[in-house]
């Protein structure tokens, strides 16, 4: 039995780039464009919410107490080594022997290892440098523990927190096509359908598909990320002389 | 799949490897040569680049701008651009390779200039060294932890996406990921994955050792 059924896409071998990457019936429908998309920002997003609810505490509460420096040294140079493609082609027999499909497991895992480290590191330097004075005067001013952490070290660090969001969130959005190789499908299959079918307008189009994402999403998140300030810090950073 | 033959199919099935020694040492060799082409042109032009931004110091944002930038082209999307261009060939692979490493390599190599002391700089002006003389036999040497650890860190990301070069053809250890998932027989797939996973950690250490070769003061620094 064949488990590895490559879909084979309704779209034509001399499709013309423009034609597939505007053609509204390409959009629509059962592995459409926009069924890909959906796969492929459902499995992000799920990746990204994770790694954050999950890296955001342990982060905070580690650089609050002051312990786990050792952790970053470590984590810098692990973060660029993640070999997604091996990870999830190791957990690929794991889940399919526990029944558990091709699918989203393996990649899931394999894309959460890799969002992880930045939105670990960039919580903990943020919360690590926030001006000892101003975590003092806190105090002093009877804010209590939980106060100091939220309202002061958390909210001074945001914008470094959410840097670290987004750089996790482009990479995964970036990385995820390889699932289209690993049995799955989400946006990244246009390429590989046109590696296999060799029709290089479907594989252009898949590919700029692909870095349009990735590129919208860091578009995206930057936007995010000034408008998710509070108004105390982005009257800070903003340059006094305006 | 049924269980059956879930259970005719182990994680690993060590007489394939035996059987199949061949296949593996070629797909080891293949990977070894993308990596080692790619990691080389990356440095190169890292060099260029550094060189540029070193001397004319205003076109150093731009140019890690513009490395960063490259770095954030998803690497599927990167293979597939240039697939119509040059095919299914080595080239289409090394190119998306080489630019992956740019930003690690110039960042680390500027982060090492910089990070020479003012005052070492004016002693060797002071002792009469040329500037090319200075950045040679001073500043370079004082750089150089810092571009071996870049070099590491290229080194080993390259080896894990050289497997996500085998989608076009190339080789290597993905290609028995992606042969082992195409049969669903897991043997290749674990070895594959297995075996980038050490190449990256053995090449880790082999470049960590030369760099603690070319820099012998450094050690001595650290144990007196």
């Amino acid at each position: 039995m064949t488990v590895v059924v490559f879909a084979q896409a309704a779209i034509p071998r001399d499709i013309g780039l423009f034609e597939f990457l505007f053609g509204a019936e390409y959009w629509t429908g059962a592995g459409g464009i926009l069924t890909s998309l959906w796969d492929t920002v459902v499995l992000c997003a799920a990746v990204v919410v994770v790694a954050t609810v999950v890296a955001v505490p342990l982060a905070t509460a580690l650089a609050h107490h002051g312990r786990g420096e050792l952790s970053v040294t470590w984590i810098v140079t692990l973060s660029r080594a993640i070999p997604t493609f091996a990870v999830a082609g190791l957990l690929v027999p794991i889940s399919l022997r526990r029944g558990l499909g091709f699918e989203p497991w393996p990649i899931f895992i394999a894309l959460l290892l890799l969002a992880l480290p930045p939105i670990y590191l960039n919580t903990y330097t943020a919360v690590k440098d926030v001006d000892r004075g101003v975590v003092d005067a806190a105090r002093a001013m009877g804010f209590s523990e939980r106060h100091v952490l939220f309202r002061v070290e958390m909210a001074l660090g945001t914008a470094v927190i959410l840097a670290g969001v987004r750089v996790a969130a482009v990479q995964v959005v970036a990385t995820e096509p390889i699932r289209a190789f690993l049995g799955g499908d989400g946006l990244g299959r246009y390429v590989r359908d046109g590696l296999g079918q060799n029709n290089d307008n479907l594989l252009l189009g898949g590919a700029i598909l692909v870095a349009a994402l990735a590129a919208l999403t860091g578009v995206m998140f930057g936007l995010a990320q000034r408008l998710a300030l509070p108004a105390g810090v982005r009257r800070l950073a903003r340059p006094r002389t305006r | 799949m049924s269980v059956v033959a879930q259970a005719a199919n182990p994680i690993i099935r060590w007489e394939w490897i035996v059987d199949e020694w061949d296949q593996i040492q070629e797909a080891l060799i293949q990977h070894l040569e993308l990596t080692i082409l790619s990691v080389s042109l990356g440095a190169l032009v890292a060099a260029l680049l550094s060189a540029v931004a070193l001397r004319f110091r205003p076109m150093a944002t731009p140019i890690t701008g513009f490395t960063g930038f490259l770095y954030t082209i998803p690497s599927v999307a990167l293979f597939g651009l240039l697939v119509p261009y040059f095919g299914l060939t080595r080239t289409t692979a090394v190119l998306p390779l080489a630019a992956y490493t740019l930003l690690i390599l110039v960042t680390n190599t500027l982060a090492g200039f910089d990070a020479v002391p003012a005052s070492v700089r004016d002693a060797a002006d002071g002792m009469g060294l040329t500037p090319t003389q200075r950045v040679i036999k001073v500043e370079l040497p004082l750089a150089l932890p810092y571009i071996i650890a870049g070099l590491r860190i290229a080194v080993v990301s390259t080896v894990g996406l050289v497997t996500v070069a085998s989608i076009i053809g190339q080789g290597g250890l993905g290609r028995l990921i992606l042969d082992g998932l195409r049969r669903t027989f897991w043997t290749p797939m674990t070895i594959g994955a297995t075996l980038s996973i050490v190449l990256a950690l053995v090449l880790d250490g082999v470049i960590y050792l030369i760099g603690r070769a070319a820099t012998p003061w450094a050690q001595r620094a650290r144990t007196t």
